[in-house]
């Protein structure tokens, strides 16, 4: 990998410039092509996950790269509820004990703000894997990632961000990194409960990325290269008639397939639930299960780049 | 060549990817041209040229607007003839190119020499206003002063390494892979 800068923790999309990036996809590329090249890199190395939030798949995403490049790692998906934190200690003595045991801690946590408190005590490096409605740097790498694997560009691409932007730290997390590059439009298509906040389109318009805020899906479909769903979360919404109003009125079908290009591509971070119908999975242009698959190796990439 | 004479070592584009790939660049051509009015295609053999078919179907289709396509036989501007035999030479078929916007067609750009070779050969036929170049895969490894202005993928590759495009036309499946070479 070309020399850039140094990378101690992963904490938030903004961190990352673009020569970095470039570098960690070059790695991504690499891997993704002969994975078995890299399977013993990290041997002896031990990956600790700890989970104050569940969440499977990204755990196991984690994991998956950690032993694909020889490491091994040990973790708890409860951490919450389990021992020391119950008996109430606190993240920061949790960290300093576990940073003593492992070469790099994964952390999800609940709270906004928790992995820049680990990284401060930690003595290894902190990914932070979702923190709050806060970021998740790593989904948004695997995101780009994915937009230069499909289009093979990131530059000059319009994307439109589709669903719950108040709440949906991928969305923002993406948002952040899309900014470094050259010529980018984003659509934002929300109901206005949960439109993208303030704060995010100020950094945009600060780095003169044009955005366009909308609530009609169907007028943005055949003008981007990108249609990023995501799930509009019952949990977020204190009044229940204000989640039945929004529930299910975005929703890629076949029918919004004849009004996309026929290059550009859907994206979801997954869990889906009824924002993309099951008939769209079979369309080439169907791209999140390739995106999840891609996680692996960014993933790969970004362990190999903090600990080899 | 084959696939079988080379050991094969990974799929780079699939069917899928290639049409989509076909898709976009049709879509860059029409914005970056603000149309397809002065746009010709011209493939180079033996893959370019179905490719440049295939555009130029996908530019009607955006379009409605048939647009020329022309196949150029570049044997005898390679810079490498005194060392070896062009691995193809034929005749090449040309529409008018004077004043109009040519863009190249191939399937995959290296050292750039075949390039060069075209835009060479081309020139044998008029003074196009402009060329561009569009190619299925840049692999890099470029020797001379050459960008493709449309890329379907970027394969960085070693040098050692081969990258072989099979055409439904010819080889009966699209597909890009690559071979130690």
């Amino acid at each position: 990998m070309a020399v850039g800068s140094r990378l101690r923790h992963v904490i938030e999309s903004q961190q990352f410039s673009r020569s970095l990036l470039e570098d960690l996809f070059a790695r991504s590329d690499e891997i993704k092509r002969d994975p078995h090249r890299f399977s013993g890199r990290l041997n002896g190395q031990v990956m600790a996950a700890l989970f104050y939030e569940p969440s499977t798949r990204t755990r196991l995403s984690f994991e998956a790269a950690m032993m694909r490049l020889g490491g091994q790692t040990m973790g708890t998906d409860n951490a919450r509820e389990f021992s020391s934190a119950a008996k109430g200690e606190t993240l920061e003595d949790t960290i300093r004990i576990v940073s003593g045991y492992a070469d790099v801690i994964v952390v999800r946590h609940n709270e906004e703000g928790a992995a820049k408190r680990a990284a401060a005590v930690s003595s290894v490096p902190i990914i932070n894997a979702g923190d709050g409605p806060g970021q998740h740097p790593t989904q948004a790498l695997l995101d780009l990632y994915t937009i230069k694997d499909e289009l093979n560009r990131i530059d000059g691409i319009r994307v439109a961000m589709v669903g719950d932007l108040a709440n949906g730290r991928t969305v923002r997390s993406l948002t952040y990194l899309l900014s470094k590059f050259k010529d980018i439009q984003l659509s934002f298509v929300a109901p206005p409960l949960v439109a993208m906040r303030d704060d995010l389109k100020a950094h945009l318009d600060e780095h003169h990325v044009p955005w366009v805020e909308t609530e009609d899906l169907e007028s943005v479909l055949p003008e981007v290269d990108v249609v990023y769903m995501t799930r509009i979360q019952k949990e977020r919404f204190a009044d229940p008639a204000a989640y039945e109003a929004v529930k299910g009125i975005y929703r890629i079908d076949k029918g919004s397939l004849e009004l996309m290009r026929k290059y550009a591509i859907v994206m979801h971070p997954l869990p889906r639930v009824d924002e993309i119908a099951p008939e769209v999975d079979a369309d080439a242009r169907a791209a999140y299960f390739r995106q999840a698959r891609n996680g692996l190796h960014v993933r790969m990439a970004l362990l190999d780049r903090l600990l080899a | 060549m084959s696939v079988t004479q080379g050991r094969l070592k990974a799929t780079v584009m699939d069917a899928d990817q290639i049409r989509r790939s076909l898709s976009r660049i049709a879509h860059e051509i029409v914005e970056r041209n603000r149309g397809t009015h002065d746009v010709v295609l011209v493939g180079i053999p033996a893959k370019g040229d179905h490719l440049a078919v295939r555009l130029a179907a996908k530019l009607m289709e955006l379009e409605g607007a048939p647009v020329a396509v022309g196949s150029l036989d570049i044997s005898q501007h390679r810079d490498d003839r005194h060392l070896r035999e062009p691995a193809h030479r034929g005749t090449s078929q040309m529409p008018d190119v004077g004043g109009k916007v040519v863009v190249l067609v191939d399937d995959v750009i290296h050292h750039g020499r075949t390039a060069r070779a075209a835009m060479d050969a081309l020139m044998d036929f008029g003074r196009p206003q402009a060329i561009q170049l569009a190619v299925l895969i840049d692999r890099g490894h470029r020797e001379l002063p050459i960008r493709p202005d449309y890329v379907g993928k970027n394969v960085p590759t070693s040098d050692a390494e081969r990258i072989e495009v099979l055409v439904a036309e010819d080889d009966g499946i699209d597909q890009a892979v690559i071979v130690a070479g």
